[in-house]
Order: structure tokens, then sequence, then C-alpha cells
């Protein structure tokens, strides 16, 4: 019984550890997120209209995008809902 | 090795002036003279088809034409290639819309010009002078300035990166080996693709920019006595001022004795505009009739470059 009970113990404390440390990076991973998204923006900003780079610099940087073009998916679809996203990244439920 | 650049108004006698210069040269050392221009006048003027290959001309002048359409092309492929196999899953962007975009980007064929610039300088390296026979001036200004304009982006660009690399190191710090992402995020900026990438870019630009602004680089201003070749030409010297790049010569060609007084009026304004730049007057040649891109290289045999070149 006491080592059943010390496992859980350990599993509920690291359980707590890493809740807490997903809540303090979770700023940070929004903000990351933003940044990528600006990067990939201003690289890829002809396709959608903006005043872009030299358009070669996409195409050289093109293939090693996948994860930016990714984040610039997903916030081009959340975009319609704003408030959402706040409340999402706040953490208001 | 010395790199020549022959610009000016369309029709002045670019690639005449560049031909007979590579003759000149080519008396004293191995030289590559190499057309940009779209319209190709050189092979013309030469007497041969060049089909994107260097011809041999003498035992030390070769002659190569660029074909900036297919060069072009090829790049586009290549990059496309590398895209394909790089994204596994193509099917969910739709990126193969992107990629008919980007065939009808703009900026790909200076950015193709600039390439095949860059790459000749730095392969033909056995020749002794490399002649550029550059298209007209809209053109030619557009991609001298490529290398500047791109590396002020690129260093924007790599400021953003490394902001994104820093969070990144943090959110992994914080989050140490718990990491719920399913693969690891670069944090490290020698891992990371895009940085590397960047960086080869800035590297490669200020390589061609310093060549470009070097004691090596000639770059030699064609005009007639006309006022449109003067306008054209005062534009293309300030341009060249911004950009920083060496003018070392003024080459006042066809002039007759029908134009002399305005020859000298053009030369004037011209020298008033470059200060301290060589000025060197062709006389019109008879049997080339006058008409533009008409020349025959056997009937001039004028010395155009100044001996110490």
């Amino acid at each position: 019984m006491p080592p059943r009970l010390f496992q859980l113990l350990k599993e509920v404390l690291s359980g707590i550890d890493s809740s807490h440390r997903e809540q303090a990076a979770a700023l940070t991973e929004v903000e990351c997120q933003e940044l990528e998204n600006i990067f990939a923006l201003l690289i890829l900003g002809s396709f959608v209209g903006l005043p872009a780079p030299p358009s070669f610099l996409a195409i050289e940087l093109l293939p090693f995008m996948e994860r930016e073009l990714e984040v610039l998916h997903c916030r081009a679809q959340d975009s319609g809902d704003m408030l959402a996203e706040l409340c999402g990244t706040l953490g208001i439920d | 090795m010395k790199i020549f650049f022959f610009t000016g108004k369309g029709g002045v006698g670019k690639s005449t002036m560049a031909a007979v210069s590579a003759r000149q040269l080519s008396r004293k050392g191995r030289v590559l003279i190499v057309s940009l221009d779209p319209a190709h006048n050189l092979g013309d003027i030469f007497g041969v088809v060049n089909k994107g290959k260097k011809d041999k001309l003498t035992d030390s002048l070769f002659l190569q034409e660029v074909d900036v359409h297919k060069l072009a092309q090829e790049y586009l492929h290549n990059e496309i290639n590398v895209l394909t196999s790089t994204y596994s899953y193509l099917k969910t962007f739709n990126l193969d819309s992107y990629f008919s975009t980007l065939k009808y980007s703009p900026g790909i064929e200076e950015y193709a010009l600039l390439t095949s610039i860059a790459r000749t300088i730095g392969q033909e390296t056995a020749f002794d002078s490399i002649i550029f026979d550059t298209p007209p001036t809209g053109l030619t200004l557009r991609f001298l300035a490529l290398p500047q304009v791109s590396v002020t982006w690129i260093d924007r660009l790599i400021d953003i990166r490394r902001r994104i690399l820093e969070k990144r190191y943090t959110i992994h710090r914080i989050k140490g080996s718990m990491s719920s992402e399913p693969t690891r995020l670069a944090f490290e900026e020698k891992d990371d693709d895009i940085l590397c990438r960047l960086r080869a870019l800035k590297q490669t630009y200020q390589d061609l920019n310093k060549s470009l602004r070097s004691s090596d680089c000639h770059v030699t201003l064609v005009f007639n006595p006309d006022i449109l070749s003067l306008r054209e030409s005062e534009r293309l010297i300030t341009g060249l001022n911004e950009l920083g790049l060496p003018l070392r010569l003024l080459i006042d060609n066809k002039v007759s004795a029908e134009n002399r007084d305005q020859a000298a009026e053009v030369e004037r304004k011209m020298q008033a505009l470059a200060p301290g730049v060589q000025l060197k007057r062709i006389q019109m040649s008879r049997e080339l009739g006058g008409g533009a891109n008409g020349g025959r290289l056997g009937d001039m045999q004028e010395e155009i470059l100044p001996e110490s070149w």
C-alpha cells in the first residue's frame, strides 16, 4: 500500500509542477506564436496583398517555413472570433 | 580580376563599346564578355550564335549571353523541388496554389540577373577581366540596388528571427523536459534553418556589394550627344551615386561633324555631374551607317579604355 500511495503522490506533485510550468510559459508561447505569425506575414505578405520584401527572399525561405505557415494559417482561421481568442489567451472560461 | 559594367540608354552603343573594349583588353589578358541585355546584340556584333554557353572567340576572348527568362524559370524550378521534398503535408495547405503565384512574382528576373552576376564573378576567376553589357537603365539600376535593399530587409528579418528563438529558449527553460510539443522546436541559433539561410544570404550579398564597390569595379556610362540621352544619363549618374557604385569612364559616342557643338555642350554638363571622371569621345563611324546596334567590330579599331586599365 505505501509504495502505491507514494507513487500516486509523486504523480500528483509532478502534475502540479507541470501545470504551473505550462501556465508560466503560456503567455510567452502566445507571444512567440504572434512573432512567428508576423515573421511569416512579413515574408509571405505578397501573397495576401501586403508590401513584401523582394519575393525571391520568400522563395528562398519558403522551404523552411512549415511551422510559420501553420501558425499563419491558424491565426487567419481564428481571427474570425477575436473575443474567443482573447478569452483563451487570458484564461477566462 | 577587374569587373566592367557598360551602362546607358538603349541604342547609344553600349554593346559596341563593350565589344571594342573587350577586344582591347583581350590583347593584354583573358577576357569574358557577358551580355545581360535581353535583346542580345553581342552575338550579332561578334557574328556568332550563342546559346547560353561560353563561346570562345579568340584565345583570350570569351562570350556568354545570359538568358534571363530561362534563368528565372530554372531558379524557380529548383526552389519548388526543395519545397516539395521538404513539406510532408503539402495537400493540407494547398501549397500548389502558392507555387503558381510564384511564377508571376515580380523581381524574380532581377534576382536571376543578380545571381548570374554573382555566380560569374565567383566562378570565373581564371579571367583577368569580366565585361558586363547591361540591359537598359531602369532594370540595371534595379538589380544593382538589389544587394543593398536585400541586406536591409535581411537584417530586419534576422532581428525578428532572433527574438523568436529567444522566446523559444525561454519556453524551453520553463517547461524543461515536460514539454508537450510533439516535435522539439529549434531554439539554438545554429539549429535554426531559417536563421542559417538568412545569414548565408546576407553573406552572399555583402560579398557582392563589396566586389561591386571595390576599386576593381569600373562602371562605364555610354551616351550620345542628344538631350534624351543626356537626361537619362543624368538619372543614371544620380542612381549610381545613391548606390555608391564607382563611375569611372564617360563615353560620348556617335559624335559627327554636324553635332559637334551639341556634343561639347552635353559633355560639359556630364562632366559637371560627374567631376573627375575621364571622358572619351568616339566619332561616328561612316561605315556603320549610324544605325543603332549595327556596329561591326572589324570597322572599329579605336582604343576606348585608358591604357592603364
